[in-house]
């Protein structure tokens, strides 16, 4: 279980799980599963179904919406939500570059994970904001 | 004549924002809205200026002004200014009445205690935000 106790560590250094006592992180911990991606390795597929979640760990990925780059993810960011609430393939690729580690959950459990952590969801919710204010355009 | 809790429950309920959500979460939050009626060319939101609430168009419609140029049209069912209730940032854009003008205001106090106990309202507005960026990153790839 030692591994178990250094994730739980490094996920409490996450934002988005900043709110969470040890034992509710513990409990998120074992949710998650941590993969590694080689690089080059799609980890998301744009338009293709099969969706997850995934919170970066070590490493950075590329967000790619047919085959240009928007934006570089690192330690802490999390993708793949979106598609998860959804219900839509992703709208991006997203491409590990160099060595990356992940944890990730699968589609179908995300929506009991947000249910089960609240503070999550509003985490997630400040972010989602975020991204939507530094678009800096007013959209519907 | 003034909305019921029952009515603005049901405004609510048809808002994107709020899409799947059941009667134990919109009842409170009818119970919150406040019916607010706008003239002609009144300010619901001014560009800069710190939020304080959401407004949903009941009836009419308001018009969406960003650095002085016109950027859309609310009609009923739609919503502005949900950002500033999760960060409580400037608005970043101004809406106008055009003509005569039904909304339902959420305060931010009101709609963030609701959100704190209500994880079904959490998840819509996480889904209903997901929509917005993904019609963002769809705007830009077209």
């Amino acid at each position: 279980m030692a591994d178990n106790e250094a994730l739980i560590d490094e996920l409490s250094g996450l934002a988005l799980f900043a709110d969470l006592p040890r034992p509710e992180l513990a409990a998120v911990a074992h949710t998650l599963e941590e993969e590694w991606h080689a690089d080059g390795q799609r980890i998301l597929r744009e338009g293709l179904s099969g969706t997850g979640f995934y919170i970066v760990l070590e490493g950075e990925v590329a967000v790619r919406i047919a085959g240009e780059e928007r934006a570089r993810l690192r330690r802490g960011a999390f993708f793949g939500e979106g598609a998860i609430l959804l219900g839509e393939p992703p709208g991006a690729d997203v491409v590990a570059t160099g060595r990356v580690r992940v944890v990730n959950l699968a589609g179908p459990a995300f929506h009991e994970f947000l249910m089960r952590h609240p503070r999550v969801m509003y985490r997630m919710l400040q972010e989602q904001t975020r991204r939507l204010r530094s678009a800096n355009r007013w959209s519907r | 004549m003034a909305m019921t809790t029952d009515e603005k429950a049901d405004a609510l309920g048809r808002v994107a924002l709020f899409d799947g959500l059941g009667s134990a979460s919109l009842l409170p939050l009818g119970e919150a809205a406040t019916e607010t009626t706008f003239a002609d060319g009144d300010a619901l939101v001014i560009q800069g200026q710190v939020g304080t609430g959401l407004f949903v168009v009941v009836s009419g419609v308001v018009r969406i002004v960003q650095h002085g140029e016109d950027l859309a049209r609310l009609g009923p069912g739609d919503y502005l200014g949900e950002l500033a209730v999760i960060d409580r940032e400037p608005r970043s854009a101004s809406a106008f009445a055009v003509g005569p003008t039904r909304c339902l205001a959420l305060a931010s106090w009101d709609l963030f205690r609701r959100v704190d106990a209500d994880s079904s309202l959490s998840h819509a507005l996480l889904r209903g935000l997901a929509l917005r960026i993904r019609a963002l990153t769809e705007q830009h790839h077209h």
